[in-house]
């Protein structure tokens, strides 16, 4: 099975690079970006399978980028990353076409099945 | 005499906030000092040489540990967050367990310091009730408080819920022994209280220590 | 013009002082209760009592003039009824000199011995006769009863003989007679019929009975009646204006007309009434003069009568008024308590918001150091769990734990701010800086601000003392402006936040923001409760007004300048000491 291409967005840097690395060690291929302009950016360049998307990012609304991924390639799955309590945009993300949620701070074993489950609808849509 | 009760009661809910965000405050202090010092460790670790199975499987723990003060925290903060948005809007449909739930858990800090377990003894399926749950939390907080404050170390606190005939029951039940406790810590404004009791329209009973609150499905505004 | 505008000026802010409505934010204390009070019954038993004192000083001087002409109307009646006694008087006795002439022939009464027998009888229906006696048509005493001696007396040359002539009738004015007493003399002339002859039969009657009639007038002391002739000479003795025959002046020139009452001032300087007759077929004028005014007797009762009830209506009026005052003064005070009460209520409800808001604000940053904790934390447990090393990956690991602790410090910076505010919940009045107080408040929208790319320009002098004010309150209301302005902006805007010295007294926190703007016929309702421009749903509309309510309790002010398109600009403007309001 080929590596999983993940997209992660998040601003906080520390963060999506640990968890970066995290992902890397159990066998994913992760590219980070810290907005919404170096998503699109690295979107285009080489699409990712998953996308694991904080919604509260400065530059350009998380819930637009949801949208434009969306349209560009709906078979791309996206996971929020959300607070405790952020309860409205958890909602609107779901709306909006994302497959799952997770809150932070992240158990990673929750994050990697919910990866795996999104991979799986991801092949099960392509084809 | 309603002037004076008004703005009483508006500076007892005040305090009730501020010794409520204090307590969490301090709380998470802690877990944040446990997580430091956790760091602290391991880098101390790493720069003394150390290396091998012991160094490897006492660092395991420690980051477990780390991750467990996270959890804590995350928890703490999830319930910070509920008391919070309960602070916006007077009115509006709650669930009791879900109120007092946060409570306990902010409440804690000072139970724990005298060993006081708050045991919860929530009925399931209860159901929600509209009314004010900051003013209501508010007021369980303020007996609870008095309990804390007049119960022996060691001791035990059950809060209870239950709904019976078209009204939700909190019960209070200190389980323990009392100890003298000098006046000026207890100033207990019963009256106004009572007052306020009155006009969320619930009602309270006594019973040997026990404090039981009964409030009706739609609690009237104060 | 200059000091009679500044006059004006003065004296209608003293007006407006004194009937203040007062500020909708002002806070009555007991003292302008009271002077309240003061002023609504001063100014409702001044009110009530001008009519009243009106209306009785009216009737006062009404009912006097009615007593006044009353009393003339009187007079009158009694001077008509005198005149006409006199009139009648002197009538009768013509006819009864008529009567004579018809029953007795010239030749009768000629002879001496009968004249005497008929005087007798005469007098005795006729009292105050004196003599009697027949006057030839050339004016000699033909005979004569009485106590003079006048037979044989010439009378052609005197005036009186010729006006009987001319006549047939005469009266005389008094003279000093028989005795020296007064008295006056009536005559007739007796035509023989178809002879052209005439005869003259003439009396004298003592003045005692012509006493009589302005004596029965209903007089009181000081009060005078008498009888003159027309050039003053008075015909029967006055009680203070003379003796018979002595002169009295009149006051004024009489007219004959009908009995007329005057007012007329005494030479020593009193007021009189004068009331005047003239009596027909006779020289004489029946005068009058009243001096008592007896007519003031009765007022003074009623002045008292008067005077009691107005006390008593007085009395009555104040102490309603001091009823109603009271009333209105506690209705005003109620609600103004209430006002400030339901006030309190909101503040502290915004209160409650704001603190809720930002507690939750706390609790959702706090998310992203916490992740990342766990993140650097559980990394480097998968690489010792991989590589199974301490050592190995030493430099890794130091820079994890460096995250670690980065992290830590951020989370405690965060939770801080929590904690600041807690410890804040009951009212100080501490001195504090006022820039840290802004920072703390910046502190709390970073995030925000980051997150929509707002660009925040700080501008805090550093010369600004500490200010005694409540702290809480102050942030409260710098961040709601805040807020606002961020609002105002959304993407990308500018925020500037400045403060200064503004002098000695106060201190001054400006808050700018490059948004859209407030157009000038809305800017004047913004401080206003529940006024909101944003969209239903979105935002109470009490921030504001709730702003400025602390801002005039804090003692300083809050202005706001703006227009459609060109930002808006809050100015605070906080005194340095603290301000009893």
């Amino acid at each position: 099975m080929s590596q999983t291409k993940i997209l992660l967005v998040d601003d906080e840097v520390e963060f999506a690079s640990a968890l970066a690395e995290r992902l890397q060690m159990r066998d994913y291929d992760v590219k980070t970006a810290a907005n919404g302009l170096e998503a699109m950016a690295l979107f285009h360049n080489s699409p990712p399978d998953v996308v694991i998307l904080d919604l509260r990012i400065p530059g350009m609304d998380g819930l637009e980028i949801l949208k434009n991924i969306k349209i560009f390639d709906p078979t791309i799955e996206v996971l929020i990353l959300t607070g405790h309590g952020d309860v409205e945009s958890v909602a609107e993300g779901m709306k909006s076409g994302a497959f799952e949620y997770i809150m932070k701070p992240i158990d990673i074993a929750e994050l990697t099945s919910k990866i795996d489950m999104a991979m799986k609808k991801r092949i099960g849509s392509r084809d | 005499m309603t002037d004076n009760f008004e703005q009483e009661l508006r500076f007892l809910q005040m305090r009730f906030i501020g010794k409520i965000l204090a307590g969490f405050t301090h709380e998470s202090k802690n877990y944040l000092a446990i997580i430091k010092e956790s760091a602290g460790l391991i880098e101390d670790m790493i720069k003394l040489g150390k290396s091998g199975e012991a160094a490897s499987s006492q660092y395991l723990e420690i980051t477990h540990s780390i991750e467990e003060q996270i959890e804590k925290s995350a928890g703490l903060f999830k319930y910070l967050n509920r008391f919070s948005h309960r602070m916006d809007t007077k009115l509006s449909g709650f669930n009791c367990n879900e109120a007092l739930e946060e409570l306990i858990a902010l409440v804690n800090r000072f139970a724990n310091q005298k060993r006081i377990e708050l045991a919860k003894d929530f009925q399931q399926d209860l159901p929600q009730i509209y009314g004010n749950p900051s003013m209501i939390q508010f007021l369980i907080f303020s007996f609870l408080e008095e309990n804390i404050i007049t119960l022996d170390q060691n001791s035990r606190i059950i809060i209870k819920t239950e709904t019976a005939n078209g009204s939700i029951m909190i019960g209070i039940i200190p389980e323990g022994n009392l100890i003298e406790v000098e006046r000026e810590k207890v100033e207990f404004p019963y009256e106004t209280y009572d007052i306020v009791l009155k006009q969320l329209g619930g009602a309270l009973t006594r019973l040997k220590g026990a404090l039981k609150f009964t409030f009706p499905l739609k609690v009237s505004d104060i | 013009m200059e000091p009679e505008k500044t006059r004006k000026r003065r004296v209608l802010d003293f007006i407006r002082t004194w009937f203040n409505a007062h500020d909708i934010f002002g806070i009555l204390s007991e003292d302008r209760y009271k002077s309240l009070k003061l002023r609504i019954i001063l100014l409702d038993a001044v009110l009530s009592m001008i009519p009243l004192l009106i209306v009785v000083t009216i009737s006062y001087f009404w009912f006097l003039q009615i007593l006044k002409d009353d009393f003339r109307n009187q007079m009158k009646w009694e001077i008509e009824n005198s005149k006409q006694s006199i009139e009648f008087f002197v009538d009768q006795k013509l006819s009864g000199l008529r009567f004579l002439t018809s029953a007795y022939s010239y030749e009768q009464l000629s002879d001496q011995e009968t004249l005497a027998g008929i005087f007798s009888k005469f007098k005795q229906e006729c009292g105050g006769l004196v003599d009697l006696g027949i006057i030839t048509q050339d004016g000699i005493q033909r005979s004569y009863v009485g106590p003079y001696n006048l037979k044989g007396k010439d009378y052609t040359n005197q005036d009186w003989f010729h006006e009987v002539i001319v006549r047939s009738v005469y009266v005389s004015d008094v003279f000093m007679g028989y005795r020296k007493l007064p008295h006056f003399a009536i005559a007739v002339k007796k035509e023989n019929p178809g002879k052209g002859t005439s005869w003259i039969l003439r009396a004298t009657i003592d003045m005692e009975t012509l006493k009589k009639y302005p004596y029965s007038m209903n007089l009181r002391e000081n009060d005078d009646a008498f009888i003159i002739t027309y050039d003053g000479t008075l015909q029967t003795p006055s009680r203070s204006h003379g003796n018979v025959l002595e002169k009295y002046n009149l006051p004024f020139s009489l007219h004959a007309q009908a009995t007329t009452i005057q007012d007329i001032i005494n030479p020593d300087g009193s007021h009189a009434i004068f009331g005047y007759s003239f009596i027909d077929d006779s020289p004489w004028i029946l005068v009058t003069i009243i001096k008592s005014n007896p007519y003031l007797k009765i007022p003074k009762i009623f002045k008292n009568e008067l005077f009691i009830i107005t006390v008593l209506s007085i009395i009555f009026s104040i102490a309603v008024t001091f009823v109603l005052a009271q009333t209105v003064v506690n209705r005003i005070k109620k609600a103004d308590r209430e006002r400030e009460e339901a006030m309190a209520n909101c503040e502290h409800a915004s209160k409650m918001s704001t603190i809720g808001r930002l507690a939750a604000g706390v609790a959702h940053e706090i998310n992203n150091p916490l992740a990342i904790i766990n993140e650097k934390a559980g990394l480097m447990k998968d690489i010792l769990e991989t590589s199974g090393d301490l050592q190995k990956n030493r430099d890794k690991f130091i820079s994890q734990i460096n995250g670690i602790f980065d992290s830590v410090n951020r989370c405690r910076t965060i939770t801080h701010r929590l904690l600041g505010f807690s410890r804040r919940m009951d009212i100080s009045h501490d001195a504090f800086d006022l820039n840290d107080a802004v920072k703390e408040v910046l502190g709390f929208i970073e995030k925000e601000v980051l997150y929509r790319n707002i660009t925040l320009n700080l501008n805090l002098a550093d010369n600004i003392p500490k200010i005694e004010s409540d702290k809480g309150q102050l942030q409260q209301v710098i961040l709601n402006i805040i807020n606002n302005a961020i609002d105002a902006v959304e993407e990308g805007g500018l925020i500037e936040v400045s403060s200064a010295s503004k002098d000695i007294n106060s201190v001054r926190v400006l808050i700018k923001d490059n948004g859209s703007g407030i157009p000038k016929e809305k800017l004047k309702h913004i401080f206003e409760p529940f006024y909101t421009t944003k969209e239903k749903g979105k935002g109470t509309g009490l921030g504001l007004s709730i702003s400025y309510g602390i801002m005039q309790k804090l003692g300083g002010s809050i202005q706001v300048e703006s227009d459609a398109g060109k930002g808006t600009a809050f100015t605070l403007e906080i005194p340095i000491k603290l301000v009893e309001v």
